[in-house]
């Protein structure tokens, strides 16, 4: 981007043209109205760019004040009264707030600058007006040029810069601590037998005694005298300016300070105008003398640039929002090609499957139907057999025990109870339990189950089998009867895949039921007790 | 007054302020409009996503059909040739009860065949396509010994051709006297089920 740095001087302005941040053109106008028509011809040809005038005059003055400490709205109020009040016949004014005083009321210091005479000025505004160039500001180069001693890192408790301006013109400026308070602009008018030398002395020397006077050093300060000067007028100045105890020159080689500021080429002459342009680009500084009016047009274009960043801004968030939110649609998208390709093979896959489906002459359901009612009905379906031969096998090892007879049936669920008729033995013991709605002598009366005949076809999940069948007892000794029966029992029931249950036994000795005892003078040697069990067996899981 | 917004600034600012309206409003329809497409791509994938889980359901219960009937097919080859879809043949069935009475030296047999009559089945079960017929068999036999019993009713219930499954059976001793030694010991009095099964659609198969 290019900017435009007008050097102001009494003689002459000096136009810098930047881009990229060097200085890429200059051109010199005198004071004069040719000069301006000129001005006004290039300012033409170079278009609206952004302008910064740099004012190195004589008109220049400089009013060091303390105000009360006030806060920000009331010392804009008390600070812009006293510049009216200071310079009331130019718009060009400016104060600078320094800081606080260090003792009695802590006032604020404050240094108010001006152009006093504005027609200094005015032809060349007039020119930019025209043209509706846009100013970014007036600066004051005397002001200004402390930004110098801050990056050559000459901060000392006095200072004083001198510089030569492109008008031949000498400028002292003075800081004490930083601040800037007095600032003279001398024209390098040689007289017969004086140089440029004993000039630049005796002016340093005329300051210093100014600034003494005004109590500006103590006993003990001493004035740092920093000259920006060109190798080639070195040689006739370094010799004039002396070092005393109050006064200490540094020269300052151009050359040098453009190299380490970065300014290429350097200056060709003393003339700092160049070095003080470049620091006014790398950094900018504040507008100093410029009333708004003058500024409307570069404010208008720094709102309008702001206003087109905005929207660019905008724009680009809108775009990366849509960009983002298009990504993951794209990525959506292509995980939903993949998964359409995946629908396609299942279908492929499906109708593969369906062709290499083997075919019944009578039809797959007719053939699944058939199946399923074999798998889940018929295949594991129960056989007298398979319940009775492991159970014979216990019954071999129990020789007390005979089997009279077994009700056996397959079933839907293990809690049905197979229909039985009792048989009466033969030779009954002497004592018999009276079980509830059977008289003595007679076995407890079974309970009928419904007509299996009636039923439906069972599933044989189940195998139930309820054997009746008597054991020995040898006189009254039912303990031992009653611990074989037991012992057949609970062996039945550890046959894998097999319970059992006793359901009545040979002498129910439970409180719940009496018991009849006919004990005769002469005791049988054995009887038979009569007793059932429960033997039930689940099938394999149907699938 | 600031000069942006002062008659000229607005005038001087006019294509600034338009860009800016335009920008907001593009990129307002940017963002929308790929929210919308963003949306709209979600609810593709899952509607994709569903489809594709239904179309590999659909293959796996194909896949799992498929296996079924393969298994299925030898289960029903064999019980095709067991008869399974054949019509009765009940004097095939007497002429097999004779043989096997006489094979395993039953005493006497009396039995009784019942109309076949549709089987019902547990939970009231019904297929599609067959219908499940059975004829209730009761039989009465006597024999020398209980295995001779037990032997007879075993292969009884397991014949190579149509399916008998026995669903009662008592056996009892019988009292014998000593000195008869070829009276029945044993008494089976048993019921089984004579089961076939019938093509709702295109009657038996042979």
């Amino acid at each position: 981007m290019a900017r435009h740095i007008l050097y102001l001087t009494n003689e002459n302005l000096v136009s810098l043209v930047a881009r990229g941040g060097r200085i890429a053109g200059r051109k010199v106008f005198p004071v004069s109205g040719a000069g301006q028509e000129e001005f006004e011809r290039f300012l033409k040809e170079l278009g609206p760019v952004p302008a910064h005038v740099v004012t190195d005059l004589v008109e220049e003055d400089f009013r060091v004040d303390t105000i009360p400490h006030l806060g920000t709205r009331d010392r804009e109020v008390v600070v812009g009264r006293r510049l009216n009040q200071l310079f009331r016949n130019t718009p060009y004014r400016h104060a600078i707030v320094q800081g606080r005083e260090a003792e009695g009321r802590r006032d604020d210091r404050v240094v108010y600058t001006a152009i006093t005479n504005g027609e200094v000025l005015r032809p060349w505004v007039e020119v930019l007006e025209r043209l509706e160039t846009p100013v970014e500001g007036i600066h004051s180069a005397a002001v200004f040029s402390g930004r110098l001693l801050t990056d050559l890192n000459l901060e000392f408790s006095h200072t004083l810069l001198v510089t030569f301006t492109p008008g031949d013109a000498l400028r002292q400026t003075y800081f004490r601590n930083k601040e800037i308070k007095f600032s003279r602009l001398t024209p390098v008018a040689l007289e017969e037998g004086e140089t440029l030398g004993t000039m630049v002395s005796g002016e340093i020397g005329r300051t210093w005694q100014y600034l003494d006077s005004l109590r500006n050093f103590g006993s003990e300060d001493r004035l740092e005298v920093c000259v920006l000067i060109h190798p080639k007028d070195r040689p006739v100045v370094e010799p004039e300016l002396r070092d005393y105890d109050r006064i200490q020159h540094r020269l300052l080689d151009i050359e040098q300070v453009a190299a380490k500021l970065g300014l290429k080429p350097p200056p060709l002459s003393s003339s700092a105008e160049e070095v003080l342009a470049h620091l006014l680009l790398g950094k900018g500084t504040e507008n100093h003398y410029a009333p708004p009016e003058l500024r409307r047009f570069a404010v208008l274009r720094s709102a309008r640039i702001g206003v087109l960043a905005a929207a660019g801004v905008i724009l680009a968030s809108g775009m990366a929002y849509a960009g983002w939110n298009l990504s993951f649609a794209l990525q959506g998208r292509e995980q939903d090609f993949h998964t359409v390709r995946q629908i396609q093979a299942a279908q492929r896959e499906l109708d593969e499957i369906a062709r290499s489906m083997p075919a019944q002459g009578i039809g797959g359901q007719t053939m699944r139907d058939a199946v399923a009612f074999y798998s889940g009905s018929l295949k594991e379906y129960p056989t007298v057999a398979a319940m009775l031969v492991p159970v014979s096998v216990v019954l071999g090892r129990y020789p007390s025990i005979r089997l009279t007879q077994v009700a056996w049936q397959a079933a839907d669920d293990d809690k049905t109870m197979p229909r039985l008729t009792p048989t009466i033995p033969r030779e009954t013991p002497p004592l018999k339990a009276l079980a509830k709605g059977s008289g003595p002598g007679l076995p407890p009366a079974q309970k009928a189950p419904d007509d299996p005949t009636e039923a439906s076809f069972s599933s044989g999940r189940q195998s139930v089998a309820l054997l009746e069948a008597v054991v020995n007892v040898e006189g009254t000794d039912f303990r031992k009867a009653l611990g074989e029966v037991q012992g057949f029992v609970d062996e039945v029931g550890r046959i894998p895949g097999f319970r059992s249950s006793l359901v009545d036994s040979p002498l129910d000795i439970t409180p719940k039921v009496g018991i009849q005892g006919r004990l005769a003078e002469r005791i049988p040697a054995s009887s038979q007790a009569r007793f059932t069990l429960r033997v039930s067996r689940a099938t394999e899981p149907r699938t | 007054m600031n000069p942006v917004f002062s008659k000229a600034g607005l005038r001087a600012m006019a294509l600034a302020w338009a860009s800016l309206g335009a920008a907001i409003v593009a990129a307002a329809l940017f963002a929308w409009g790929s929210l919308l497409y963003l949306e709209k791509e979600k609810r593709d994938g899952l509607t994709s996503q569903r489809e594709l889980q239904q179309a590999q359901a659909r293959v796996d219960a194909a896949r799992r059909e498929r296996d079924d009937l393969k298994a299925s097919s030898a289960i029903f080859e064999d019980l095709l040739k067991r008869g399974i879809l054949r019509e009765e043949s009940r004097l095939d069935f007497v002429e097999r009860l004779g043989r096997l009475k006489a094979r395993h030296q039953i005493t006497s047999l009396d039995y009784e065949i019942a109309a076949q009559r549709p089987l019902p089945l547990p939970g009231g079960r019904a297929f599609n396509a067959v219908e499940v017929l059975g004829s209730r068999v009761k039989l009465r036999a006597q024999a020398l010994h209980e295995g001779d019993a037990l032997a007879f009713l075993e292969e009884l219930a397991t014949p190579e051709s149509g399916f008998n499954p026995i669903s009662r059976c008592t056996l009892r001793k019988l009292e014998v006297t000593a000195d008869v030694k070829t009276s029945p010991r044993v008494e089976a009095d048993c019921a089984l089920e004579w089961i076939s099964l019938k093509d709702k659609r295109g009657g038996r198969a042979n």
